[in-house]
Parts: structure tokens; sequence; C-alpha cells
């Protein structure tokens, strides 16, 4: 059979000597690893008592944000469903009807929004197509759920709370985001 | 053909083009805005241009708009020249400065021309940072909604509406950057054609406000080529679904059909198939069975009783046949009366002769004369409305451009020297028509005279009869219609049965008959009720007068109705006899009515949306439609399907599973002759390009792994479609499909509708691989077409009698459309018209109510006073409620 | 319902009568000027009714073309209308300078008229008296050469004009 590639290295396959063939030397180098990480830091933590700080860049749970006045940001534009690489995003827009002004900030919204969170990679992509400031990946893990179906996150589970009637939960549910976006804004 | 140079590469184009046009046929990317192929070119957006050199020395060149230049042999132009780049991306700058920017939440986001190419065009920066001019929207009725704000100034919705469908009531007001397209105030669009408007409109400012209800992109949509259900034109639709409903029908390009346009009964009617009214479930004696009881229970009404079949005009050629197959040919009904039936068997008769071809709309819009014979094609077959009035515009164009040569594209130069030259158009209707205003002349008649004035203006044309008692008015007037019909070429004669009268028939197909015998080139249309008409009348069952007259003679007869209301059609006292005599009555269909109440066995049908089906258009063009999406109720199916299961059930050959599509049509074809060939309508199920199948999700469907996750996270298997070649899925084979299958317009770059162009073999002209669907009339005889002779007598008013005629409606007269809100909405009251003479007579008034007195129902409207009416005739509107059943073409009695 | 005098019937009429048949349409822009002047300065709806019922057009497009021309007064105007150009050679020579003081004298904007009724300012494109700008246009007269003191001549001119006529 030919080389599939010129890259092959030949093989050195001359016999073992006596000594080579004790594995002693072999055997204490392994040792010497071992030990040497005894005295290193550990790479574990005592979860759930100890917890990791995140990077600033880490990506959780999406949230469906809302402006300052409490109004819904998202206007079901699509773009979030068609740049999520695992088609886990949907959603059925509506047209606000007059007298809707306080719940949703444009002239369209999401009736429905639905992430199945089983698909989700959080690869942050759908935050990346929303032109409205509308999706965004929190700090916080996707619980662990017992169903299967209690991964099917709907508009009741992501939205964030009202800033105004929640404003403890609200700024909770904001977490760093506030502080890193003032950061941004300020550089 | 000339040699032009595009970038120093030479090409072939087709002569008497213009650039823009070569072009685009040439698969170059140019990016344009106010030309539209089918409206010509009017040079006001400044998008197209392109740089043209003197000769090959030429280094400097100048900038001009394609689209108002026609070719050349050996024309230098450069698409890629740095300063005509720079120019179109600076034009779409400033088309872009009062644009609201708002594609989140515009419905024409990710199909939008003006998306489209601002990407083309490289412009992505905004540099004016003044502030945007705003306008207020009109309200413009339940089929457009409006949103001025997005207006680049295009022209393209008034040069459509007015010039184009000639809608009167939109316009273009004020001037500079303040230009404002829409009514002198709030109020609905009254031409039937404003639907066009969303696919016309390069951006969101009119969009389609059905789909708007239910909003879906159109990157989301499952969709399937499909074919109108709402008149017999067939013109050709794409349908989108998507979570279960149909949520908007857009047009799909035939050259030969429908072009680039439909009417708003076929955009907008689809409604019906997300309707309440839709039936769920099977019913055995009204009570919900599931598929073994049903099943169990047909098995008892179909054995050991005799069957009968009642086809149906607006079912699919396979359910049809299926019912033929099932209960054998000579117990295969249809659901119309012997008048009726036999004046569209004298239609397909004329048809299969071959002595007169049929004319397709394209044929009727290049036509350079029309004369209608009785039919309101307005309102029973808008588009073909749309194209004669084409033809008589573009005739009056080319007379024009006679002595002062202008290529037919130069659209503003060809009207300037047009001006109010029209081709010439006979519009001879019972009653005044939307058309009458196009038309050089104008006769309202009776039925009658109507036929008669037709074979007068054949004898004209060429005497083959002796012509007794006609009125010198009627002859002179014939005399000068056939003395303009002979300086034409290619005339296109338009009848129909809406007269309900068969000399009329006859007197059209003399007209053209005699045009032939004059050397021309003659074609005729006939317009028949339903989408599928002429696929029944083809099929040449008995009418359903032979069907009572069979269940009054025989006891044990078990009655199969097909997918329609016989109390629609037929009188209810016949239709009540009938039923009541068919020992057990099994109904297929879609929606409840009064039929399907009187089911003792009713099977849930598939629409056109969850079934596959073939429907024969009024030029006998065989059309395929597929299914769009696989209904979550396993009960819906096609007829087709549910009838040969049962003919399994007869021959005891039940296996559960259902018969494949190209069964159905392969056997349609060796059991009936005269449908030789309508397999080609499609290609077969098996049909693969390299192995793929053709999606019909594009391959930006989103949601895939989401959408049914509430309600099962296990993903399921994609439905596989036994019956044609496209898939559920947005996997497959991403090139252009065959024409005839093609499920959406997309190429790289071409997001909107325009990507038509790249699935035409030249722009305007044919799609790639041929326009879809197969002529069944075709075999062409080259012997002189035999003239009927038998004219009839001068229509004579009757002592307290009057003709009963349909006044039709483009909204309302049709079963299905009138589902849709909007269309409901702008059908008028049922009423009754009278002519002014006889209102004074029955000494009544606009308004008031007056009895009809046919054989066994009565019906009562108000009057309406038309004044165009001839004497003893009575209008009624047809297919409103109230006028279920009525004896169209019978003679009736009024009361008041 | 507003209709024309008799002697502008007879105008009209005149005007109408100089189009061929299926032309009438093109009588349509002096009809407009002709009612203006008739009722009071501007076009209402039923003013432009009136013309679209004279030349048997749709009312709409009547419309269309009011609305285009600068020249045709949508809303009521004041008994002095200053039409001042702002195209290119007027505005290089101070046209905007001359608007802010007009806006200023009498204290309205671009568009508005006085609260007694007396003037209107509007902007205008090209009048075609390059050669004299920055003017504008008063009535059927041009004023031109315009500065401050012009202008407050010109207002002067007006109201005392109007004083005599009362």
């Amino acid at each position: 059979m030919q080389h599939l590639t010129n890259r092959a290295k030949p093989v050195d396959r001359k016999p073992m000597t006596a000594l080579e063939k004790l594995y002693l030397w072999n055997i204490a180098k392994g040792m010497w690893i071992t030990l040497k990480h005894i005295f290193k830091r550990k790479a574990t933590i005592n979860f759930p008592e100890q917890r990791r700080e995140f990077s600033p860049v880490f990506r959780g749970l999406q949230v469906l944000n809302r402006d300052a006045e409490g109004r819904e940001n998202c206007t079901a534009c699509g773009l979030c469903a068609v740049a999520c690489p695992a088609e886990a995003i949907t959603m059925e827009a509506a047209e606000r009807q007059p007298g809707e002004e306080h719940l949703y900030r444009e002239e369209k919204y999401a009736a429905k929004y639905e992430i199945n969170m089983l698909r989700c990679i959080f690869c942050g992509l759908c935050e990346e197509a929303c032109p409205k400031d509308a999706v965004y990946l929190s700090e916080t893990f996707a619980p662990s759920n017992y169903q299967r179906k209690g991964f099917i996150y709907g508009k009741e589970d992501l939205l964030i709370p009202h800033p105004k009637l929640e404003p403890e939960a609200y700024q909770q549910a904001l977490g760093t985001r506030a502080k890193r976006q003032e950061k941004a804004s300020s550089n | 053909m000339p040699k032009i140079f595009i970038d120093n590469t030479s090409y072939e184009v087709k002569a008497g083009k213009n650039v823009l046009e070569a072009c685009l046929t040439l698969g170059f990317d140019l990016p344009y805005f106010c030309w539209h192929p089918a409206m010509g070119s009017v040079g006001a957006c400044r998008q197209c241009a392109v740089k043209v050199y003197k000769d090959e020395n030429d280094t400097s060149g100048k900038i001009i708009m394609s689209c108002m230049e026609g070719v050349r042999d050996g024309m230098h132009l450069s698409i890629d020249d740095k300063a005509a780049k720079a120019f179109r991306e600076q034009v779409i700058e400033w088309l872009m400065t009062n644009h609201p920017h708002d594609c989140p939440v515009c419905d024409e986001g990710g199909s939008c021309h003006l998306q489209d190419m601002t990407v083309m065009t490289g412009h992505d920066y905004r540099r004016y940072d003044y502030k945007k001019r705003t306008y207020v929207n009109q309200y413009l009725g339940p089929f457009i909604h409006h949103e001025m704000n997005r207006c680049i100034q295009c022209y393209r919705c008034v040069r459509f509406y007015k010039d184009y469908a000639g809608g009167k009531d939109l316009n273009v007001f004020a001037a500079h950057n303040h230009v404002y397209f829409g009514r002198e105030k709030d109020g609905t669009l009254e031409s039937p054609f404003s639907g066009n408007l969303a696919e016309v409109c390069p951006t969101g400012v009119f969009t389609d406000k059905t789909l708007r209800q239910h909003y879906t992109r159109k990157w989301d949509l499952t969709s399937a080529p499909s074919v109108c259900q709402h008149c017999s034109v067939g013109c050709n639709t794409i349908a989108g679904e998507r979570y279960g409903g149909l949520r908007n029908i857009v047009n799909r390009y035939n050259a030969e059909v429908n072009g680039y346009f439909l009417c708003d009964r076929g955009r907008f009617g689809y409604e019906f198939v997300n309707s309440e009214n839709r039936i769920t479930k099977p019913q055995v004696m009204h009570q919900a069975v599931d598929e073994n009881a049903l099943m169990h229970h047909l098995e008892t009404v179909l054995t050991n009783h005799s069957l009968i079949g009642i086809g149906s005009p607006r079912a699919s050629m396979e359910s049809n046949f299926a019912l033929l197959d099932l209960v054998g040919k000579e117990n295969f009904f249809c659901g119309v009366y012997n008048e009726e039936m036999m004046l569209e068997r004298r239609i397909t008769d004329i048809l299969d002769s071959g002595k007169i071809p049929v004319a397709s709309l394209k044929q009727i819009e290049d036509a350079d004369a029309v004369v209608i014979l009785g039919e309101d094609i307005w309102n029973t077959a808008p588009m073909m409305a749309l194209a004669v009035r084409q033809s008589v515009m573009k005739t009056g164009g080319r007379e024009a451009t006679e002595k002062t040569p202008m290529p037919e594209w130069h659209e503003l130069a060809v009207k300037e020297l047009q001006q109010n030259t029209k081709g010439f158009m006979v519009n001879v209707t019972v009653t005044e028509t939307s058309l009458d205003e196009i038309a050089s002349l104008n006769i309202n008649a009776a039925p009658d005279d109507i036929a008669r004035l037709g074979f007068a203006i054949a004898n004209h044309i060429h005497p083959s009869l002796e012509l007794k008692n006609f009125e010198e008015a009627v002859l002179a007037k014939a005399k000068t219609i056939a003395d303009e019909l002979l300086k034409c070429s290619n005339p296109v004669i338009i009848t129909g049965t809406s007269c309900y009268n068969d000399p009329v028939l006859r007197a059209a197909f003399d007209i053209a008959a005699a045009l032939k015998a004059a050397g021309k080139a003659p074609a005729i249309a006939f317009v028949v009720p339903e989408c599928n008409s002429m696929g029944l009348a083809m099929m040449r069952g008995h009418a359903f007068d032979t069907a009572v007259r069979r269940v009054n003679r025989e006891p044990n007869v078990t009655a199969v109705i097909l997918e329609q209301d016989l109390y629609r059609n037929l009188p209810a006292g016949i239709v009540d006899e009938f039923l009541s005599k068919c020992r057990n009555i099994i109904v297929l269909d879609s929606l409840n009515n009064a039929t399907t109440e009187k089911a003792h066995v009713l099977i849930p049908a598939s629409t056109f949306a969850e079934g596959d089906g073939t429907l024969i258009s009024y030029e006998g063009r065989a059309q395929r439609y597929y299914q769009v999406y696989v209904p979550d109720n396993k009960y819906i199916r096609e007829s087709w399907k549910w009838l040969s299961r049962m003919k399994m059930i007869i021959s005891g050959k039940a296996n559960g599973h259902d018969p494949h599509h190209d069964s159905v049509i392969s056997s349609l074809e060796t059991a009936l002759r005269q449908f030789a060939g309508i397999s080609a309508a499609a290609p077969s199920s098996g049909f693969s390009i390299h192995g793929e199948q053709i999606p019909r999700e594009p391959h930006r469907y989103s949601g895939r792994t989401a959408m049914l996750a509430n309600r099962n996270v296990s993903e399921p298997k994609p439905v596989a479609d036994g019956d044609s070649p496209l898939s559920f899925t947005m996997e497959g084979y991403q090139g252009t499909p065959p024409s005839s299958a093609i499920p959406f317009f997309w190429k790289p770059g071409w997001n909107s509708p325009q990507a038509v162009n790249k699935y035409q073999q030249e722009i305007g002209g044919d799609l790639i691989g041929g326009n879809p669907g197969v002529r069944l009339f075709v075999k062409s005889s080259g012997n002189m077409p035999e003239f009927f002779k038998d004219y009839p007598e001068h229509f004579r008013e009757r002592q307290n009698k009057w003709l009963l005629l349909p006044q039709s409606h483009v909204f309302g007269s049709d079963e299905l459309s009138v589902y849709s809100a909007g269309i409901a909405g702008r059908s008028p009251e049922p009423y009754m018209g009278l002519s002014p003479v006889d209102a004074k007579m029955l000494d009544v008034t606009e308004g008031s109510q007056v009895t009809i007195k046919s054989e066994k129902e009565e019906y009562s409207f108000p009057v309406k006073i038309v004044e165009s009416l001839r004497n003893g005739i009575v209008l009624v509107s047809k297919g409103l409620p109230g006028t279920q059943g009525m004896s169209w073409g019978n003679w009736v009695e009024l009361a008041k | 319902m507003i209709t024309f005098s008799e002697n502008k019937l007879k105008e009209a009429q005149r005007i109408i009568n100089r189009y061929p048949q299926g032309k009438q349409k093109s009588a349509l822009l002096p009809l407009l000027h002709l009612a203006q002047d008739e009722f009071g300065g501007w076009l209402d709806v039923p003013a432009m009714d009136y013309i679209a019922s004279l030349l048997n057009i749709e009312p709409i497009e009547v419309y269309e073309v009011a609305t285009f021309y600068s020249m045709y007064n949508l809303k009521p105007v004041g008994r002095h209308v200053f039409e001042v150009c702002q195209t290119g050679p007027c505005m290089l020579r101070g046209s905007d300078q001359i608007i802010d003081y007009i806006k200023q004298r009498l204290q309205i904007n671009v568009g508005e008229t006085t609260p007694d009724g007396m003037f209107t300012l509007k902007t205008v494109e090209c009048l075609g008296a390059c050669g004299y700008a920055p003017m504008m246009q008063l009535g059927k007269t041009f004023r031109e050469h315009l500065n401050e003191e012009k202008v407050d001549q010109i207002i002067e001119e007006c109201r005392s004009k109007a004083a005599r006529n009362n």
C-alpha cells in the first residue's frame, strides 16, 4: 500500500535490553510525576460549598431582556433562531395592540418564545444576532431537572423580572451585567 | 444576435432587450428597483448604473442606467467599474437616508429586495445623521398593510396598481423627499389585484396583512408549489406553512399562466385551510369514530350495495378518478345539472377537436384583438381580465410605436407615444363589467342576442350561413367588429359558461373558426366555474339528473359524494329527494356544509395544502399541486387515498397501506385515454437529483429541534413523502429544481421574490426546463373547422317570467375563499338586479324585497336597479349566502 | 357644494376648450390656479373635487397634482405670502438669513401664518431669478436683492396697503 502521507516516522524496533525490561527507570519516572502533583494546587473545588468564579465571558442560561421601563425588548424578528446552530430556538410573532405599549417596546413581540435547553450549546450566537439587545446569556447554569420536558424553556422561564415591579429580583437576574455594561461604555 | 462585451468578456445577447435585462439573463448580479420585467423601465431609481465605453480603446467611459439603454452589437460595458460601483453604492446610500432600518419588525425582512440590493452594492454604514422624515400610514383594507416610512420612492406600486392593473384609488402625492404613495384617505384598496403590491414593492411599504396576523419569516416557512383553487385559470402559487397552519400564498412564476401576479381571491383566499369549520374526524351517523370502526362500517355499506359516485369540480383529478375507479364508469356522475353539463361537454368537444387552439393567459396578453362573449371575466377569472388589459395596452403601444420605433421595455416613452391608443377589444356581456372602460366597444345584451351577434360577426368574416331576421343594428355592429378583427393576426375569443347558454359557446367557436378560415391565427378561451371543472368535464361522467333517476329506480344505493356541497349548485328540493332515496350517503370533504350534514358516513378530506393532486385549468393544462405539510390530524388525507382504501375493501385486498400518487396517476392515464400525458405535469415521486430530494424548507429554516419540543422532547424522524420528490425537511438538493416542483424562489443574494430571475431562461421568459403544466388539448387538426349553423332566435321577454342569470363577484362568489375574513368582508350583500323598465313594471324601487319563484324554491332579495341590463332578465349575485341552489339559466317568476 | 362664479366658469370653459377632446385633464393646472384665486387663496378638498368634476376625472388625480406643486396652497394662507427661494444661488447669497429674519420679525415658522392672517412664510425652489438673489415672490411680483432693510420695507408696505384697503 502506498503511504498516505510523506510524514511517516520510522519506528525503532530494536529489542529492549535486560535493564530496560525491568522497567525500573520508567516506574520511577511515573512515580515522580505523581509525587510532584501532591504538592501542586488542587484542580477541583468542593462544589457546592465552594464556587468557582466565572470568566467574564461565561455563557449561561439565556435571558429575555426588558428595557428600563419593563417593556419586553424582543420583537420576534427571528434572527436568534436563524443564527442558532442547534436550531433550538423557536418563536411566534404577534402584533402589539393599542394599549399594550407598556408591555412591549416595539410594534411586534414574541407571543411564544421557546428554547430547547437540551439542544442549546450555549454558543452565544443568539445574543450576537439580536439587534434589540433582547436575548443575552446570563451567568447561571441551566438548572438540572427530573424531566426532559422541563428543559423546554418558555417565555415565563426566560423573561427577566420586571425592573419596576420586582426591582430586587431584577437586579439579581441582571447580575454583574449592568456593571460590565457600565464599564464597557466608560471605556 | 448582438454581441456585447461586459468587462472585456464577450457575450451573445438577445436583440431588443435593455442592458439590465441582458446582464441579469447572463447571470450577473446588478441591483435595480424601479425596473420590473412585467412593467418595463422608467429609469427612476438610478440603481442599475453601469459604465459604457465608446469602443474597446475608450478607457474613461460614461455612466448610464442599464435599464434605459438597449443592447447594441459591439457594445462595451463594465459592471465592475470602480466609478459605476461607487455610484450604485451612493444611490442606495441616499435611498436609505430616510429608511427606518426597522427590519426586525418588518414583515418583509428576510425576503426584501431592498435588503438584498443594499448588501449587493456594499452599502453598510450610514453617514447621514439628520432626522428621518416620517409619514402617517393609512388603513388600506383587510389585505394590505401600509408602512410608508420604509418607502424608497421607486414608483413601482402606482405603476402596477394604476398602469398595469387599472386601479384608481392608489396614487402618488407631493414631491421632493416627502413623496407619498397611498390612497386619498384611509380606506380599502378596491382593485382585486392589490395583493400584488406586497410582491411588487421592493421593500416593506405594502405587506400582506393576512400573513401579519400569523407572521412567519420566509425562511421559516415550509412551502410547496401549489395551484390556486379559486377559479378555473389555475394560477401557480406557493403555499407556506408553519406550526401546522397555512400562513400565506405567494406567486409562483409561470410565464404561460399567471406570470408575476395573482388576484386577491387567490392570494388571500387560503384561510379555509385553517378554518374552525374543518372536518377533523371520521363520523358514522354523526358520531365520531376511529379508523377501525370507520373501515368496518365502510365494509358493510360498500359491499352488497350498488355504488354511485358524485364527482366534484373542485376536487383533484386523482380524487375524481379514484371515485370513478371505485364506482365504475357507468356509475360516475357529476354534481351538476344536465344543462350545465352539456355546456361543459360542448367546450371539451370543441377543444378536443383541436380545430382552434386554446389561449393561455400569455397568449391572451400577446393577442392583438380580444372578443369577450357573455362572460364577466373580471369576476369569474380575474387574472384573465388582467391579461386582457395587457393585450389592449400592449397592442395600443405596438400601434403607436409603428411610426416611431421604440423598444417595448421603454415604458414611459411608449406610453407617451401611445397616449390613449388602445388595442381592439369588444366586451359583449349581459351587464356592465369592470372591463368596459378599456373596451373599444361595449355591448350589453341577453345571452341569445349575444350569441346572435357572435354568429353575425362570424358570418361577416366568413359567410357560412344565411342570417334571417337579424336587425340592421346588430348586423352593422357585427360588421364593424368583423372588419376590425380582419385587421388583426392573432385575435383571442373569450367566452364561458356564465350565460348558461350553449349558442354563445357555439358563436364564439364560429368567430374563431371564421378567423381561421380567413387566414388568421385565432385562439379561444372558455371560462368554466371551478378549479377542476375542466378536468371533471373531460371525464365525461353523467349529469346529476341521471343520478336522481337512478336512485329513484334502484332502492339499495350507496352514494359516495366527493368534496362538494350539492346544495350549492343544485336546487334544494332535488338534492333532498336524491339524498333521501340513497340507502347510504358517504361524503368526503374538508369543510362542513349542508351536504356533509346529511352524510351517514363523513370522511375528512385534505385541502390542497395537506394533499397532492392535479388540477386541469380552463386551457386543459394539467398542473400538479403538492402537499405543503403533514397535518397533525392523521385522519386528514387526500380523498383519493380514502377512496383507494375503499376500493381495497371491496376487492378484499386491504393491507392498511395507502396507494402512491404515481400509481393513481398512471392508472388514470391508462383508464381514460383523454388524460394521456398527465403524468408529465410533475416529476414522479422517485425523482431525485444526485440522489437528493427537493427540500420544502429553505436551508435557513430555524427552530427544527425546538418547534415540536413542547409536545415531545424526542425528535421524531422527518416524515417521508411517498407521493412527490419533495422532502419535508431543509436537507436536499440546493440547486434549481425542475420547474414544476419549485417550492420557493431563493438564490444566494436573492432572498426576495425577485429571485425568480435566476430561475428563468431569459428575464421575463420561460422557466428553466419549460413552464409547469401539460396541456392536454394538444392535438391540432389541419382540417378547416366546421361551423355551427343553428343560431338562436332573438331574445324575447316573457309574460311574468324572467331569465335567471348569475352575477359573479371576485369576492364572495367562490365557495372556499369566503372563509377568509377579509374576502368575506368585501363580498357584497346578496341582491337581485333588474332593468329599470322591469323594476318599474313590478313597481319596485332600489332596495325593495322581491321574491324569486323557480320550480320548487323561493328566494327573496333586495332589488338593485341595473341600468345596463336588458328587460326580461333577473341577475342574482352568485354564490353569496342565500343564493345556493338557484337554477341559473331558467325562467323564473318574480313577486313583490 | 362650492362652484365657480359665472365669469370664472366661462373662463374655466375657455381653458378646457384649449385642449383636444379626451385631453381635458391638461387643463388641470390653470383650473387649480383659477380655483385658488377664487376660493380664498387655497385649495380645500371640496374645491379640488369640484375641479375633478369639471374635468370629468377622479378626485385622486387632482390631489396628486395639487400636492406636487408648491404653488398650490393646501392650507389657508395669509393675505400676503412670502415665497422665499432657497435653491443654491439664493442660498449662497444668504437666503437662510433672510428666512431667519422674516421668522423673527413675524414670529412664525416656515409654513405658518401670522395670527392676524396677514402673512404666510413659505420656502420654495428656484424661481428663475438667480441673478437677483436672494429673492422671493410676493403675490405676482418678485422682490429681489433682499436684505433685512428691504424685508422690513416690504412688511411695512404690506401692512399699510392692508390698512388702506380696510
